[in-house]
């Protein structure tokens, strides 16, 4: 009950604010349950499909991708019958409790906001499905509940533009051959990829975690606080791609990503242009190659993939010097799925390079107020995950995170509170290094509905293992014990 | 690190702007049809050889040999079973757990006609060879199969489904089916009505889990040319 009177109490309080977004979520639920045709009221594609979620989510586990789902993807969902209401909702209530809250500044309630208390986390709404026969879309708005924390110690939350994806796509069957072809329009790189290894918005690794991290750092251990660009750039990148599927085995993709602003800035709606991190030029390439392979019940992907970005180091400004990153992965899957059992694992491992392009780059100088140390500093993330599930029901899973990256006093220093004083975040060893396990289980005890249990555990955090900030804080003091309930309708 | 970005609030006009121009550009757009190769299941305009290929093939194979078990195989079912099963998928009757998640949605718009044109299409595809299970229990299924189990009521299954599995009009053709989905099918019959129109319960429930796993991979082997050559043996 206690989260529904959170729900309840915050629906009351989108009203009096007069977020009008917001207000709408029940009214919209009501529409949903008063239309006959969407009694089923489940996501949109399985409205359009008329599918339940075990069709193209592996074990009925959202977001992972089953063969079909990937062909639902590519073939730019366009399968089924275009639906009269395009919307859904998700819902995320979750709750985080952190092994220990000291050491840290002193200021348990601003390093742990919230820590302990259920949370109405965030909710979305869903846009999209088949417009023509060779056009659909993918779109999500989502609500934060927990953007920001203002002076007062009081949540503020915002509503935006997430991940968004318009595809025209073809597919050409012959005697031997089945070849797809197609396009997309969309907002973050990675978005458009259909095996849930590597991407930001659809990774199934570690764990996943809606909506996990909602206050940045804010007091939730759920992720190494350093991964790659292409993972941290979010919806604010606007990309042209393109694709191609030749026999269910062999994929390419190619894009070309800018900053979403100006004629993209559709794709990035609630975030201001002030604070965009600013792409340099139109053509930032992203590409993505993978074979794949299908036998019985069973099937196997492995891929390559990455990104060249340079992006203004001074961002907003458009001008100055730049980081010029370079992303490359590699990445793999197997599936069984052969009801009553499904057994999945994925891994992915990308390799960047950062070259800072600061012609005043010199940290001896004391005119010198750029971010970085070196003139260049490399980040390996590595990722896999396993996971079982029964009956679309019962699930367990093992995932394992892992990120290394070169010494840097100043890109990873230990006093990001601006301060000089040591926080949770910060490293004495001026390295991102960081492990952790998260061993899960969950319970999907009607398709709309999972609630899970997940426990990150630290053996490694920033660098170190006892002492890792200077301030007498271990990786172990960082486990988290994570409880989240996801519905979507 | 940092995250990249920082939120801000859209604004709810801009947003149903967008949904409005969405919902008329779809509008708009609704003529646009590519009927030579629509993966829409409820226009009556597409041939159902189109919407095999785009469409059923995704899970059931381009040719209607499924490869993976947890889909049946349909190429050379017979023509008048494919078409009874989805009209009971189309109009709720058949209430089999997967038979609702997979097959509900995607019949509920289909005309009789377009059924009956699908149905006939994958009849007409030539059935592959199945994998011939190498078990013990191949003998004991082949039995059952020819000759039923007398002691239980068991009658044989070849008398409705033909000496080699083969079907006869609303009774399932067998042969090549994978074991795995006639071992759920038969499981369907023995716990519910999930299957409407069929005597099946009362032979399902007289058999236990061994013996449906066995006369499963026995059907999974057939026709019987397989069963004795293995593969590489035409079907037909």
């Amino acid at each position: 009950m206690y989260p529904l009177i959170i729900l309840l109490r915050r629906f009351k309080e989108w009203f009096v604010s007069g977020d009008a977004f917001l207000a709408c979520i029940p009214l919209l639920v009501i529409l949903f349950l008063l239309l006959p045709d969407v009694s089923h009221a489940i996501p949109v594609f399985a409205r359009q499909t008329g599918q339940g979620c075990v069709a193209c989510h592996a074990g009925g586990q959202f977001p992972e991708l089953t063969p079909y789902g990937r062909m639902f993807k590519l073939t730019g969902y366009t399968l089924g019958n275009r639906t009269d209401v395009p919307l859904a909702m998700m819902a995320v209530v979750s709750s985080n409790s952190v092994s220990s809250k000291t050491p840290g500044t002193g200021d348990t309630h601003a390093d742990f906001p919230d820590n302990g208390k259920v949370q109405f986390t965030t909710a979305s709404l869903f846009a999209g499905g088949k417009i023509t026969d060779n056009i659909g879309m993918f779109g999500q708005w989502t609500y934060n509940a927990y953007d920001t924390l203002d002076p007062n110690g009081h949540w503020a939350g915002h509503t935006v533009s997430d991940q968004f994806d318009l595809r025209y796509a073809d597919r050409f069957i012959g005697d031997q051959t089945d070849f797809i072809i197609g396009g997309s329009i969309n907002n973050n790189p990675g978005v458009t990829d259909v095996w849930n290894t590597f991407n930001s918005a659809f990774s199934s690794v570690p764990s996943y975690v809606p909506a996990s991290n909602p206050a940045g750092n804010g007091g939730l251990f759920v992720a190494p606080p350093a991964t790659p660009m292409m993972l941290q750039l979010g919806p604010v990148a606007a990309g042209i791609n393109v694709y191609g599927y030749w026999n269910r085995s062999i994929y390419a993709e190619l894009g070309a990503y800018q900053t979403a602003n100006g004629a993209f800035s559709f794709l990035s709606q609630g975030i201001a242009d002030s604070d965009m991190p600013k792409l340099k030029g139109q053509f930032n390439p992203y590409w993505r190659f993978a074979y794949n392979h299908e036998w019985g019940a069973n099937n196997v992907m492995a891929g390559i993939f990455g990104m060249n970005a340079q992006i203004y180091a001074n961002s907003p400004e458009t001008s100055g010097p730049t980081t010029r990153y370079r992303d490359i992965g590699v990445d793999a899957q197997f599936q069984h799925l052969l009801d009553d059992h499904v057994i999945t694992a994925q891994a992915s491992y990308i390799h960047e390079n950062q070259s800072y392009d600061d012609a005043l780059w010199d940290p001896a100088n004391p005119n010198y107020s750029g971010a970085h140390s070196n003139s260049s500093n490399t980040l390996d993330y590595f990722r896999a995950k396993a996971t079982y599930v029964y009956q679309a029901s019962y699930g367990a899973s093992l995932s394992f995170a892992a990120s290394t990256g070169s010494t840097d006093a100043l890109t990873y220093a230990n006093s990001p509170d601006g301060n000089g004083n040591p926080v949770p975040f910060g490293s004495v060893n001026s390295t991102p290094n960081t492990k952790i396990w998260i061993p899960e289980i969950f319970w999907i005890p009607i398709q709309n509905l999972r609630v899970g249990l997940q426990y990150y555990r630290f053996t490694e955090f920033n660098g170190g293992t006892n002492n890792y900030d200077g301030n007498g804080r271990n990786a172990s003091n960082n486990n988290t014990v994570f409880a989240y309930a996801w519905g979507a309708f | 690190m940092k995250r990249l970005h920082k939120a801000g609030r859209i604004s709810f006009v801009r947003f149903a702007l967008y949904v409005n121009l969405m919902a008329a550009l779809s509008l708009s757009m609704s003529a646009c049809t590519n009927v030579e190769r629509s993966r829409d299941v409820g226009n009556p305009n597409v041939s159902a050889e189109v919407t095999a290929k785009q469409v059923c093939s995704t899970c059931h194979g381009m040719t209607g040999n499924a490869a993976s078990p947890n889909f049946p195989r349909l190429a050379g079912q017979q023509a008048a079973y494919l078409e009874e099963q989805l009209k009971n998928f189309r109009d709720g009757q058949r209430t089999d757990k997967e038979g609702q998640q997979y097959m509900w949605g995607l019949s509920r718009k289909m005309s009789d006609e377009q059924i009956k044109a699908l149905a006939e299409y994958f009849a007409k595809q030539t059935p592959e060879l199945n994998v011939t299970e190498r078990t013990s229990s191949l003998a004991e299924g082949k039995t059952i199969f020819e000759s039923g189990i007398p002691e239980k009521g068991v009658p044989a299954c070849m008398a409705c489904h033909g000496p080699n599995g083969e079907g006869i009009a609303a009774f399932p053709r067998l042969a090549g089916q994978h074991q795995n989905y006639v071992a759920r099918q038969m499981k369907v019959f023995k716990e519910n009505d999930g299957r409407p129109g069929t005597s099946m319960e009362q032979v399902a429930v007289k058999l236990d889990a061994g013996e449906i796993s066995a006369v499963a991979a026995y059907v999974q082997s057939l026709p019987q040319s397989n069963v004795v050559a293995g593969a590489g043996v035409s079907a037909q």
